[in-house]
């Protein structure tokens, strides 16, 4: 470890320099700089982080006031040099020695065309763990291809497994993959610093976002490869399941609000159908408790779903979403409401996880973030905000490479620090 | 190339469900020693689909989840129920660096296996508790499944098409965000543990791990207030996904401006190759494509213009026709693809993807997904099968607790362990 341990958290005294823009990048560092590492993300104004420049912003927009940017660059340094310059490169060259850990997502072969591949730094730090990452890995025929998760997901098989039908695809809401990818960079990341605590050794990490997005498919390719039966997109049936999947409560302020539950044996839908018949009383008589007949078995609720759906939607309808999730929850029943994100901001769950935060940003104040989905107990680190562009220049460069004022108002005369 | 793996030397004592699986799988792909352990008469998730028989006739192993997601485990049949087998975990327990579970909220405190009983015995212990909604809420004792995590996260609103039911993935989603938050926030705990030689108690809430999949959607009713509704298929726009329908599938790709300009501009070339492009597209002024005007109604009908060409033209073309011209364009243009196309896609086989294993058990080979990163100078071990029922319980208690034979013995008669070939499945 190469820093002084001032900051608190599992990963105070590690410095990362961080090259990545975008998603899975800056997700995978977010973990360390929430957790105490110093994470020195180099920009510039030439080159800003594409999310800098997307909504939502803190009104009005600006460079420093995208929230989009800030979730995913929490607890982070900034530093301004343009990487086109020959004096910048060398900058960079110069902070290596102090760096843990590089990171980049830039289209295979950017750093190495600036002569800051793994090969050149490790020769500057030795022990230096280099985590590349981009869509595809850095080998093989598309290692070059451009784009965002949203193609990803469709490469992955993802978006084909995402509809009602075959004919009617509707995908997962977002670059999808860019939220899968980064637990496994940083897994391999927090991996790859114990190797080299044990050995001395530092590395090359290849993120394929590709291959570690084919982790959450792997039982359906296993079984492609066995038996060469192509999965198919198939709405919210389950094969274990019945009842499975969204039904129509009561709507509220005008807007539609729904129930996701998931029945897994008789018991349970006998818990089902107590809830439901309940506080309807559409359930009367010897039929309280067991339902149809022909649907009284999780094989016969597995091989009629279109029915099942149908008489639990029938049941839901005038019910109130929430209310309905808990007392089916109470009585063992996989049930929630299915939340968009106005009302994940006021869901008890997770405002008693304390997930979302308020954070002072430099240039915005107070601005929302979404907070950590894990606690460490004994060492929960300290959430910061995302930094202004070009906030810890002077810092950094005066701390790390000793530059006085002058040499650092120099470099920014001639647009290196820009 | 494959060595022991980063992880080479630490034990991860599993007794994670289906809802944390992946935090294990992750450790073992990395060289951990993973030992899962399964109640008497086998793990539930042996019965979870897709199976390589038919459903009614699967044992043990046919079930490619638990051959998928317990690759490279151990298995060591526990009876948890019972005294004995409490007091042979806690044993166990001693010689981990990691505990990963996913039990209902108080069940390993009642059967006296709490973090509390266990760091005291062994303070270096990693106990990482995968939890449904976290431990304080209204929900900390309630149930999950997959779909009920994909809505609580937020995701499935946003999925579906107007009038119809909100969706999920086909296959299991928030499970597996909650997995690999796990193993992450583990090997973060582990950090620690190798400056301190303390342990900690781990908690992950799936519910706040599926939050971080909506593309940070939950500050817009802050900020903008509003809060996105599922649409269905959007034909063009910058923060959506768009399918296009081809001759024989789909494909994913953007219209527009910016970082999109090329592959439209390419797209509208390529269909010129066939004859002259509508007037309404010809005279359209690429170089006013700026994201000022992407709100200007002028601009949205100059996009559908170019929607209903592109659209035509794709319909005409076969996938692996407009993957190959994509490709060799440098457009940003994505096949929908189905697994077969993933099984059989040339870059992971240029990366040596997937890998065989012998399934004794099984009298067969299967393959399975390659390693999620490649390391440089500890690179992942080869991929290894899971185990079957029961198959290293006799190791591990000889091994690594001290047994004798007839210890052992013993304790397969009173049923508090099971042996591999006499673990009875049910």
């Amino acid at each position: 470890m190469t820093g002084e341990p001032s900051a608190t958290g599992v990963a105070a005294g590690l410095r990362v320099l961080d090259f990545t823009w975008f998603g899975v990048g800056p997700i995978t560092t977010k973990y360390l700089a929430d957790n105490g590492a110093e994470v020195i993300k180099v920009e510039s104004r030439r080159h800003p982080d594409g999310l800098r420049l997307a909504p939502p912003f803190a009104s009005p927009a600006g460079i420093n006031r995208s929230q989009y940017y800030g979730n995913f660059n929490s607890s982070k340094k900034s530093i301004t040099i343009d990487m086109t310059t020959p004096a910048g490169r060398e900058l960079v060259r110069q902070l290596i020695p102090h760096c843990d850990v590089v990171a980049e997502s830039f289209r295979v072969g950017t750093m190495d065309r600036w002569d800051l591949g793994y090969e050149q730094l490790r020769q500057i730090r030795p022990d230096v763990i280099y985590y590349a990452t981009c869509l595809q890995g850095q080998t093989g025929p598309r290692a070059g291809f451009a784009g965002f998760g949203m193609q990803l997901a469709a490469i992955a098989g993802l978006y084909y497994l995402s509809g009602y039908s075959p004919e009617e695809l509707t995908p997962p809401h977002g670059p999808y993959t860019d939220f899968i990818a980064p637990r496994f960079g940083c897994f391999a990341l927090l991996a790859a610093l114990d190797h080299r605590r044990r050995t001395g050794e530092g590395q090359l990490i290849d993120l394929s976002q590709y291959e570690s997005t084919l982790q959450f498919l792997a039982p359906g390719l296993t079984h492609y490869f066995a038996t060469g039966e192509v999965a198919r997109p198939a709405g919210n049936r389950s094969p274990r399941y019945a009842p499975h999947g969204a039904y129509r409560c009561r709507d509220e302020s005008g807007r539609e609000r729904w129930i996701a539950l998931a029945v897994e044996d008789d018991q349970q839908w006998s818990a089902t159908l107590t809830v439901l018949g309940a506080a309807t009383g559409a359930i009367s008589g010897p039929d309280v408790g067991t339902g149809p007949p022909e649907l009284a078995a999780q094989a016969d609720r597995l091989a009629r779903p279109d029915e099942t759906d149908d008489y639990v939607s029938g049941l839901t309808r005038q019910r109130n979403a929430g209310e309905l999730a808990a007392a089916l929850q109470q009585a063992g029943v996989a049930a929630y409401p299915v939340q968009n994100c106005a009302d994940l901001r006021s869901d008890e769950n997770l405002q008693a996880f304390g997930f979302f935060r308020e954070l002072e940003q430099a240039e915005c104040g107070s601005m929302p973030y979404d907070g950590l989905a894990y606690r460490l107990g004994r060492t929960p680190g300290q959430q910061s905000a995302a930094p202004n562009l070009g906030q810890h220049t002077d810092e950094v460069l005066s701390c790390l490479l000793g530059l006085s004022a002058a040499q650092i108002q120099a470099l920014r005369d001639d647009n290196v620090l820009y | 190339m494959a060595g022991a793996g980063p992880l080479h030397g630490y034990r991860v004592l599993d007794l994670a469900g289906e809802l944390a699986v992946l935090a294990g799988k992750m450790f073992a792909d990395l060289g951990a020693d993973v030992i899962a352990v399964e109640p008497p008469g086998g793990s539930p998730m042996r019965r979870i689909p897709p199976f390589l028989s038919e459903p009614e006739a699967a044992g043990p192993e046919d079930s490619c989840y638990f051959q998928a997601m317990a690759a490279g485990k151990r298995s060591a049949v526990l009876d948890l129920a019972r005294p004995p087998g409490r007091d042979l975990l806690c044993r166990l327990a001693d010689t981990a660096d990691f505990l990963i579970e996913s039990f209902p909220a108080g069940h390993l405190d009642a059967l006296g296996l709490s973090y509390e009983v266990l760091a005291a015995r062994n303070p270096r212990l990693i106990y990482t508790s995968v939890t449904p909604f976290g431990d304080r809420g209204p929900g900390a004792s309630w149930r999950a499944a997959d779909i009920v995590g994909w809505a609580a996260g937020g995701m499935m609103a946003m999925m579906g098409a107007p009038g119809r039911p909100p969706l999920q993935v086909s296959v299991p989603q928030a499970f597996s965000h909650a997995g690999s938050e796990a193993a992450v926030a583990s090997m973060l705990a582990h950090l620690e543990r190798e400056r301190s030689g303390r342990g900690q108690h781990v908690l992950i809430s799936m519910q706040a791990a599926g939050v971080w999949a909506t593309n940070a959607e939950t500050a817009f009713p802050v900020l903008e207030n509003r809060s996105l509704a599922r649409t269905g298929f959007i034909p063009a726009g910058m923060r959506r996904a768009s399918v296009y329908r081809c001759a024989d599938g789909y494909v994913q790709l953007m219209i527009g401006g910016g970082m999109f300009l090329s592959t439209t501009l390419g797209l509208l070339e390529w269909r010129r190759e066939s004859g002259p492009l509508p007037k309404a597209v010809a005279t359209i002024d690429f170089a006013a494509w700026t994201p000022d005007r992407y709100t200007d109604p002028g601009f949205q009908v100059e996009l559908a213009a170019c929607d209903a060409v592109i659209s035509d033209l794709l319909l005409r073309l076969p996938k692996a026709e407009i993957a190959r011209r994509s490709d060799d364009s440098g457009w940003v243009v994505a096949p929908v693809a189905t697994m077969a196309d993933v099984a059989s896609d040339r870059q992971l086989a240029a990366r040596d993807f997937y890998q065989r294993v012998n399934h004794p058990g099984l009298n067969r080979d299967l393959e399975l997904v390659g390693p999620f990163a490649r390391l440089s100078g500890s690179p992942a071990p080869p991929a290894r099968r899971a185990p079957m029922l029961g198959e290293h319980t006799a190791d591990v208690m000889s091994a690594d607790i001290g047994l004798t034979a007839k210890d052992i013995r013993a304790l397969e008669l009173a049923g508090v362990v099971g042996l591999a070939g006499t673990a009875v499945y049910r």
